[in-house]
């Protein structure tokens, strides 16, 4: 039994070895990824004076010549992977990440499906809290999500939590690779062991759902739920949230209305924690609900040698009160691009925590050797001359719900700006 | 030896430019063989009913573009998922319109564009619309050997237009389409060419701005068609900014 052990040992050892060591195909393939990633940032990089190595600047055809013999040498999959991470390193820019393939399916989940559980999540003090509950699903707000259809979570939010540990994409990359094993086929329930107030195992098996909202088709997206929230909260306050900047046709009206309906409010709240984003366009649009003179911009997006101005087109009604917007670290793109010039136009103070610096869609590409390639293909720039791509925007008051928050069923966020509301009343 | 290859090149380039056409005779003979001024003449509206694609995208929509003279215009283009996007003129004001970005009046050079736009007369007058122009060279678009001709608008940046030497027909026009948001290169390439009540007009326009590709296609158009007299009126947001402006 003893020599059996030890050819076992032996056996473990040496696959473990086989694997690590670069096959004559695997290398050729990562030699190809390197080139890959490479020529994506040069043919694609937003500013390429940047990388011309002029006047001090990166020069990217050295960097290139530099790293591709280590690339060539590179003994192991470790060191392939090294010698690309520190390519784009190179750049000093957080929104640029190589993909292990592992990391990849982490985000992706198992599932697939449009069915939802009704439950939101966020990272809060380090663990996958629920922060919202759908009526009628028994679970908790606050509630830690450990297990999904017996799968630990922790290893797997520990591999995302370390290749996004330096960027500010973190928060969401957890994030969704809790939700996405969380959806699945509708109609298909999901096994879920919760830690409750108390940090007691409780188990659930919730059933899967179409998601909230109305569907939407646009482009090569897949049929996408949105969903908008008006209402207006105690003390005079309007209150508008809404999951995505999609569905103009029928957003805009409602965001309109609730705008004119809050023609003599003591304030608006606009809501934009988990919000990812979505056209553009639509941010200079709702924006001009709030900004009475023409000519004001949001910002300025940098293409390859074409820059775009965030122009805000002024219309009515008008609101001229106080305007409150909430972020968190889901808050990206068109979220973070209507927040962020509307704080640094000195129109809205922002409550929350820092947003997602995602102000534009990256790419994932896959790579050659199976990995992925993540980048932006621009730069956003607020007009408080700011960049937001990998950085985020700071929130004016920077407030976070804590687990005891949403044990209590208390909104510590919101609560902040209506109380902020208020106080610009009383000083008006 | 140097002094004689610069004077090859020098006496080559002389001899390759006086070798083109004056830009006024290739204009003249785009009307010419699209129809004559006289057909141009003849029209004095249109409805046109088409498409708009990205096909990178996915994303579909029609359009429709009512036209009369002198400069009159309403497009309405509408799309899956984006809702109505309206644009248009009643010859003077120039404006914009859509459930994403409001209401929005033209100025300046954007708005002198839509009204050079809108005018039914600026292929076959188009001594009116522009300054000058002048025949820079000749270059292959698509196979076709093209004749390059810069065009200087009375107000905006000079277009660039390519027109095929054998048919004389128009295939390829660059600009620089000034808008609020900045100014965006546009590239747009002509083709599908028939016959519309005597006038011979494109019927396929791929443009390109911004890194998108966007593909228009003309159903039908009818001439000499009979348009509401209030199709050009201006809409009520538009009159409220022209009120509010006052």
């Amino acid at each position: 039994m003893r020599g059996l052990r030890l050819i076992c040992y032996v056996l473990i050892f040496f696959t473990m070895a086989a694997a690590a060591t670069l096959t004559p195909t695997r290398r050729k393939l990562d030699i190809e990824s390197f080139e890959f990633v490479w020529k994506r940032i040069q043919d694609r990089f937003w500013d390429p004076e940047q990388l011309g190595g002029k006047g001090g600047k990166l020069d990217w055809q050295a960097v290139h010549d530099e790293l591709l013999p280590k690339m060539q040498q590179a003994a192991t999959e470790g060191e392939a992977i090294g010698v690309l991470d520190e390519m784009i390193g190179r750049l000093r820019l957080t929104h640029f990440a190589i993909l292990s393939s592992d990391v990849y399916s982490d985000l992706d989940g198992p599932s697939g499906g449009e069915g939802t559980t009704g439950l939101d999540v966020r990272f809060i003090e380090g663990k996958p809290l629920v922060t919202s509950v759908r009526a009628g699903v028994d679970a908790r707000l606050g509630w830690e999500i450990v297990r999904i259809d017996q799968q630990a979570l922790a290893p797997v939010l520990e591999r995302v939590a370390r290749t996004y540990a330096n960027t500010t994409i973190r928060e969401m990359m957890l994030v969704r690779a809790v939700t996405a094993r969380l959806s699945g086929p509708v109609g298909a329930p999901v096994q879920i062991e919760f830690l409750d107030g108390q940090n007691r195992s409780v188990k659930r098996r919730i059933p899967r759902n179409s998601p909230r909202g109305e569907v939407t088709h646009f482009g090569l997206m897949p049929p996408t739920s949105v969903w908008y929230d008006s209402r207006k909260l105690s003390g005079d306050v309007g209150y508008f949230t809404f999951n995505l900047f999609l569905d103009p046709g029928r957003l805009m009206p409602a965001f309109e209305d609730a705008v004119r309906n809050c023609a003599s409010c003591a304030g608006m709240i606009v809501d934009l924690r988990g919000n990812p984003g979505g056209l553009g366009v639509m941010s200079m649009g709702m924006a001009g609900f709030f900004i009475e003179d023409t000519g004001r911009e949001l910002g300025t997006m940098y293409m390859r040698n074409l820059p775009i101005k965030f122009v805000i087109n002024p219309r009515q009604p008008l609101y001229k009160g106080p305007l409150a917007i909430l972020v968190d670290g889901l808050s990206a793109s068109t979220s973070e691009i209507f927040a962020g010039g509307l704080k640094d136009l000195g129109r809205a103070r922002i409550f929350g925590s820092r947003t997602a610096g995602a102000a534009l869609p990256s790419v994932i590409e896959k790579l050659p050797n199976g990995d992925a390639f993540q980048y932006a293909q621009a730069n956003y720039v607020s007009e408080g001359g700011k960049a937001l791509e990998g950085l985020g925007l700071q929130p004016d008051v920077a407030v976070e719900n804590r687990r005891d928050d949403l044990l209590a069923g208390r909104d510590r966020v919101l609560q902040a700006a209506v109380d902020w509301v208020h106080t610009q009343r009383k000083a008006n | 030896m140097r002094l004689l290859a610069s004077l090859l090149t020098f006496t080559a380039f002389l001899s390759a430019a006086s070798d083109l056409p004056k830009a006024e005779a290739i204009l003249d003979k785009y009307v010419e063989v699209t129809g004559g001024k006289e057909a141009y003449d003849k029209i004095h509206s249109s409805i046109s009913n088409g498409t708009m694609e990205i096909p990178a995208q996915n994303i579909k929509g029609t359009v429709t573009v009512y036209n009369a003279e002198p400069a009159m215009e309403y497009t309405v283009i509408e799309i899956g998922g984006l809702g109505k996007m309206e644009e248009g003129t009643d010859g003077n004001v120039a404006w914009a319109l859509s459930a994403m970005q409001g209401a929005r009046i033209k100025e300046g050079d954007e708005r002198a564009a839509a009204l050079k736009s809108a005018n039914f007369k600026n292929r076959a007058h188009w001594q009116d619309f522009y300054k000058g122009a002048e025949t820079v060279g000749t270059e292959s678009v698509d196979g076709k050997s093209c004749y390059k001709i810069v065009l200087t608008p009375k107000e905006g940046k000079p277009e660039t237009e390519y027109y095929d030497k054998s048919s004389g027909l128009l295939v390829k026009q660059t600009a620089t389409l000034k808008t609020p948001m900045g100014e965006i290169p546009v590239e747009t390439s002509v083709a599908g060419y028939r016959k519309e009540s005597g006038l011979l007009v494109p019927h396929k326009m791929q443009q390109n701005a911004m890194g998108q590709q966007f593909e228009i296609s003309i159903d039908s158009i009818k001439m000499n068609a009979d348009i509401p007299k209030d199709r050009f009126d201006l809409p009520a947001e538009i009159k409220a900014l022209q009120a509010k402006s006052k």
